[in-house]
């Protein structure tokens, strides 16, 4: 199980080695090995509690180990400043709370803080990248208005762009299509792949993890998809060499058929039985 | 500067450069109203001196003031002025440590008077003063001693593996009903008179404060500025929820428990200057962000507020009633018990940037 599938990806900034996660005294994820492909897009999925948060909570730090370890570059993260992790790793929970009353700029601006000093509030480098965040997540005329204000789509589109502006090589999001219509959830997943993408240049584009709940969005958006289930990876790879019809039953319980996405071609899972109504007597 | 049309700064805010490497971000209207803070405090302060049992004229408070001989040396130098310098610097304590506390518990009901500081104070203070020891020289400290004591045990009951900012008010609000409790006891308990004594501490009093208590809140203030400086600037920091302020790299305990370290620390002072000044540690940061409009508490507009709110109320205690004197903290009280109904009720729902 914990033998190194990852061969064919070059490079990896960010490994788990043996984590083991927990809450109080109850085990959530079990001496997990995963490596972060370097500038892709990493999608985890699994059932409701199988510790695909957690695990992305511990990728960011926001949760301590019990057991094992988060590396980056190699050393692990709890003996780096926290200041210094957060010049590499961007994090977006699940449902981040703005001071009330905050602009738009202004929440987009507190993503340099990990780049800032109390003598050097505002660098170029700051407006560069703040200006870039805005416009690459189509707010940047939203600037000056309150955040309390926006649609949900907006206040994510906010949301992401403040993780944008910290301008870090890694980006983690927690389930970032949550409470989106699903026009804002293609929008938003979009988007993800954009920044992802190498640039213009050849250099890479940014290493994406995200939790999603929608499998076929999972397929559709990752380059690296890892299936979680009760805390053990159970697969990972490729969506078109991973999800199958023996992966769908193993993790979620579901009988399904996998069919070609008529957009994409990537793998589309169809629930299998077709409903039937329930005999009333 | 090479103006790029399209670049974004923060809404509202100005860049000030100071020398090659020094760039700051001044948020343009909290500017203005501390500017106008700065003269309305001015004008209270000059009206206080002015309004007494004579009047005096507000040239001659200004000779006064300038240090220029005048007529009204006594009245106003010596009599008015003293006790007008506790209420300002009292004040100024109590909107810092409000704002701080309020940031920190991430709820405006949370200020000194009610998460149990003020009370640990009273009740050190009134325990000494039924045991005997009545001299204004050493109630002072135990009020700073019981005030950062009750708050050290309010932080460690609320302490989980982490601050909850919720569990940090409610627990606070326990230990200031049981630490009253232990107050009334004692007050039960003591000789009549000391217990009036007491009693008027309690309400909070500027009556008979003079340089002697001023010198060792003013000193404080002082030392504790480059606290209060690094404060302004942390409590952005900590003004969103804890997984995106730890993604941004700020270490959450640390930086909390100085900021609340630092606002306990002035409430104690404060309480121990005056007796325990309601609400205007609730008050003034609340009136403060209304006005400036800003994401956070404004730390130099809090503190002139609370200036402004003792000073001025101490004006009334003084001469609404008069020949009797009121203690400040009635009036405080008076003005400040409605506001917080009023912020309770709004409470609900007021709250709509959490998720949605």
């Amino acid at each position: 199980m914990t033998t190194t599938r990852q061969q064919d990806t070059a490079t990896s900034r960010l490994t788990v080695r043996e984590l083991t996660l927990a809450y109080e005294d109850r085990t959530v994820v079990h001496e997990l090995d995963l490596a972060v492909p370097d500038g892709k897009v990493t999608v985890i999925v699994g059932p409701n509690a199988c510790g695909k948060s957690t695990t992305l909570r511990a990728l960011g730090r926001l949760l301590k180990p019990r057991g094992g370890a988060v590396l980056l570059d190699g050393t692990e993260l709890s003996k780096i400043p926290t200041k210094k992790i957060a010049q590499s790793i961007g994090l977006l929970p699940q449902t981040p709370v703005a001071p009330e009353a905050i602009t738009v700029s202004d929440l987009v601006a507190r993503g340099r803080q990990p780049h800032q000093h109390w003598w050097q509030q505002w660098s170029q480098e700051d407006e560069r990248a703040v200006t870039e965040a805005m416009e690459r997540t189509d707010i940047t005329a939203l600037g000056s208005r309150s955040v309390d204000e926006l649609s949900g789509g907006q206040r994510q589109r906010v949301w992401i762009a403040m993780a944008l502006a910290q301008d870090t090589d890694l980006l983690l999001l927690d389930e970032p299509t949550t409470y989106l219509d699903i026009a804002h959830q293609v929008e938003v997943l979009d988007l993800v792949r954009r920044l992802a993408a190498p640039a213009a240049d050849g250099t890479r584009g940014r290493t994406v993890v995200t939790v999603l709940h929608d499998l076929n969005q999972a397929a559709r958006y990752a380059d690296h998809l890892v299936a979680m289930k009760a805390g053990r990876i159970v697969a990972e790879g490729h969506p078109q060499d991973v999800v199958t019809a023996e992966l769908v039953r193993e993790v979620f319980g579901l009988e399904a058929v996998i069919v070609p996405d008529p957009v994409t071609g990537s793998p589309l899972v169809v629930p299998g039985a077709p409903w039937q109504p329930t005999p009333s007597s | 500067m090479s103006a790029t049309t399209a670049a974004v700064r923060p809404a509202g805010y100005s860049l000030v450069t100071i020398g090659a490497r020094g760039r700051f971000l001044l948020h343009r209207r909290a500017t203005a109203v501390a500017a106008s803070l700065v003269v309305l405090l001015a004008v209270v302060c000059v009206a206080y001196l002015c309004v007494g049992e004579s009047f005096v004229a507000p040239s001659e408070v200004l000779n006064v003031i300038l240090g220029r001989p005048s007529a009204d040396e006594l009245v106003v130098g010596t009599l008015r002025m003293p006790r007008m310098v506790v209420g300002l610097l009292v004040g100024l304590a109590f909107g810092i440590a409000g704002a701080l506390i309020q940031t920190v518990a991430r709820n405006p009901l949370a200020s000194p008077d009610i998460i149990g500081i003020s009370q640990g104070a009273s009740a050190l203070t009134v325990g000494a003063m039924t045991f005997g020891i009545t001299s204004y020289t050493v109630l002072p400290y135990l009020s700073v001693i019981g005030g950062v004591a009750a708050a050290a045990l309010v932080y460690a009951f609320a302490w989980r593996g982490g601050l909850h900012a919720t569990r940090f008010v409610l627990i606070g609000i326990g230990f200031a009903i049981a630490l009253r409790s232990v107050t009334t006891l004692f007050l039960t308990k003591g000789d009549y008179l000391v217990a009036q004594q007491a009693q008027i501490w309690m309400t909070g009093s500027l009556n008979g404060r003079g340089y002697d208590e001023a010198a060792p809140i003013g000193w404080t203030l002082l030392i504790l500025l480059p606290a209060v400086l690094w404060a302004a600037r942390a409590q952005r920091s900590v003004s969103m929820d804890d997984d995106t302020a730890t993604a941004l790299g700020v270490r959450l305990g640390r930086v909390r428990l100085g900021l609340v370290a630092l606002g306990v620390i002035l409430a104690s002072v404060a309480t121990g200057t005056a007796g325990p000044v309601d609400f205007v540690a609730l008050l003034a940061p609340q009136i403060a962000r209304r006005m400036t409009r800003t994401a956070q508490n404004p730390l130099l507009c809090s503190a002139l507020l609370g200036a402004v709110i003792v000073v001025f109320a101490d004006l009334l205690a003084r001469r609404l009633f008069s020949p009797t004197e009121l203690p400040v903290g009635v009036l405080t009280a008076a003005v400040g018990a409605p506001y917080l109904i009023w912020l309770i009720i709004r409470g609900h729902g007021g709250r709509s940037g959490g998720n949605a």
